[in-house]
């Protein structure tokens, strides 16, 4: 099997020849390359071209792999522009004074008003920016669209270079959730508060976000040519939410989302980090063989088996923790038991969990690798 | 349950706010109060416990509290109270993540501990001095990320080298957090679960005291 079929049967929920295997590497392979540990699309642009290079050469120190997560450092962000609003930012190492080995973090405020519920639900979310944007950021809605266009055809150009080696790329779109996009702005303790108190006002806002969400990661996908929609949904998990909230607020959105997208042949990456385990059941509600489960190692991914299997590829979950502090063996044993357990009779794609750490070892990320190409898939018969 | 301690664990924002105006108006102490809200603040533990509440409750309910505080502080000086275990609690050098440790640092304080929150990208210095300043028994690091990790084992390392370290109880905690890690820094205790960690800490103050 070529890496395209080893990765759309595990996708199909068949038997590949081996177990895929994709890390997701940007920081790990800045910090591998000695490069300066900045955000994606962060930094200074003329500076691009060394990161792609230093995923690249990575990507071969490591002896290559199945496919690249995300293409390149501009990352298609249509649907999750507002984050990059001022007000929330990312923080790279040696910024106020952070250690310069430490990873890139999120800056959250609360940047968005209660009364812009009532905008969204009543504009939708395209038409509510034009406002919103001029109003957090200063720059128009006109001037991000030009930026965001100029991302995309660099992410393009990334994108090409894989095709050209062979190697898929698994990421044809972002989208941050309605869920997560609001508690972003609103920050996580004022939109739990929101919906304790303004329930109906949060749900109106995001049933209206989702067509729009839908069109924008239409529009990255056809431009891209990668039919694949990166979810970033941490933020809707049991961990966080009672699964009547789950129920009547957020999986409704999820639904319709993946359900648009796979009539389109595009597959959905639940990106899912935080503990799931609780709202498993419902992913069985989503199209068979359309998305893929990609846990960070806080759900038990041995329990989304037993829910998932022959209805979902599940993606992950070497912890983070393991990577860095663990050696050589117990990465090994780790993804043995992944592969034999997760992996049996298909539809498994072993991973880090969520991104590899930047201070992960090198050796235990080549064990991860080498694991998945030497240890067999186990089949019921 | 007091009708204030079960509108608190219910969520009933201006219940609690009606209640504790009635109560203080009518003369009740400040310090009955506040042990009403204390006991609610518990069953919202156990609901957690039981899964029945989530970390979403959790946060509300630690509004709620902190919010029944800003009325009830000005009179509990006057009362005064019994003396409460101390907690040095903050987010490691480096790591500017505040979520996970404002939502401990609320529920301990609601469950009566005595919390010093150093805030975010704390000094291995800042937290030694704070417990050799307040004589806290109990030290809680938080971080969200793979670096945090050494950040923490320098903390550790540094209540060791101050003499500290046996009069001190340390847990650390954070999405990331495992056993492995909890071995590699020298703490006493891991979680990755807000109201796991203030079990921890109320079973290690019910044994010291």
């Amino acid at each position: 099997m070529n890496f395209e079929e080893r990765l759309r049967t595990a996708i199909n929920l068949e038997v590949p020849d081996r177990t895929p295997v994709v890390p997701l590497i940007y920081q790990f392979a800045l910090k591998h390359k000695g490069r300066p540990i900045v955000p994606l699309a962060g930094g200074n642009p003329a500076d691009w071209h060394k990161i792609i290079q230093a995923i690249e050469d990575t990507f071969d120190d490591l002896g290559g792999y199945d496919a690249i997560y995300a293409a390149g450092v501009t990352w298609p962000i249509s649907s999750w522009r507002i984050n990059s609003a001022p007000g929330n930012k990312y923080v790279s190492p040696g910024e106020r004074g952070i250690q310069k080995d430490f990873s890139v973090q999120y800056e959250e405020r609360e940047v968005m008003t209660l009364e812009d519920y009532d905008k969204i639900a009543n504009v939708g979310w395209n038409e509510f920016l034009r406002e919103y944007i001029p109003r957090v950021s200063g720059i128009s809605i006109e001037q991000l669209d030009t930026v965001e266009k100029t991302l995309l055809n660099i992410y393009k150009k990334d994108a090409e270079k894989w095709r050209v080696r062979g190697i898929p790329v698994m990421s044809g779109a972002l989208l941050i959730s309605c869920e997560m996009t609001l508690s972003l702005v609103r920050s996580l303790p004022k939109f739990m508060l929101d919906i304790h108190r303004h329930r109906d006002r949060v749900k109106a806002a995001l049933e209206a976000m989702t067509p729009d969400f839908i069109q924008n990661t239409f529009t990255d996908v056809k431009e891209s040519g990668i039919p694949f929609v990166t979810f970033s949904l941490e933020r809707g998990s049991g961990a966080y939410f009672n699964l009547k909230t789950f129920e009547e607020l957020f999986f409704p959105e999820l639904k319709k989302q993946v359900e648009a997208f796979a009539r389109e042949g595009i597959i959905s990456v639940l990106h899912m980090d935080t503990d799931w385990t609780l709202n498993l059941p419902y992913l069985k509600e989503l199209p068979r063989g359309m998305c893929i489960c990609e846990l960070d190692s806080t759900s038990d991914i041995f329990k989304a088996k037993e829910i998932l299997k022959n209805h979902m590829c599940i993606m992950g979950d070497v912890p983070a923790s393991l990577l860095s502090l663990g050696n050589k063996e117990e990465v090994i044993a780790y993804c043995e038991r992944l592969i034999d357990v997760v992996g049996k009779d298909g539809g498994y794609i072993l991973s880090t969990g969520c991104e590899c750490p930047p201070d992960a070892r090198f050796e235990n990320v080549v064990a991860m690798i080498d694991t998945a190409r030497e240890h067999p898939v186990p089949r019921s018969r | 349950m007091s009708e204030l301690s079960s509108a608190l664990a219910n969520l009933e924002e201006e219940k609690v706010a009606r209640i504790i105006k009635q109560e203080l108006g009518t003369g009740k102490d400040s310090m009955g109060v506040l042990t009403e809200l204390r006991k609610g603040m518990d069953e919202v533990g156990q609901r957690y416990k039981k899964g029945e509440y989530f970390l979403s409750e959790l946060i509300v309910s630690g509004e709620i509290f902190k919010d029944a505080m800003k009325v009830l502080e000005p009179t509990l000086k006057k009362d005064g109270g019994g003396p409460a275990t101390k907690v040095v609690i903050g987010t490691v050098k480096g790591d500017i993540h505040n979520i996970g440790k404002d939502i401990v640092a609320t529920l301990l304080k609601g469950v009566g501990f005595e919390v010093y929150d150093l805030g975010i990208d704390v000094p291995v210095k800042a937290f030694v001095d704070k417990v050799v300043e307040t004589k806290a028994t109990i030290v809680g690091m938080s971080g969200l990320l793979t670096p945090s990790f050494e950040s923490m084992k320098e903390t550790v390392d540094a209540l060791k080298e101050a003499g500290l370290r046996n009069k001190v109880k340390v847990i650390i905690g954070g999405g990331v957090v495992t056993e492995l890690v909890q071995r590699h820094t020298g703490a006493d205790a891991f979680t990755d679960d807000a109201m796991e960690g203030v079990e921890i800490i109320k079973k290690w103050s019910a044994k010291s005291n």
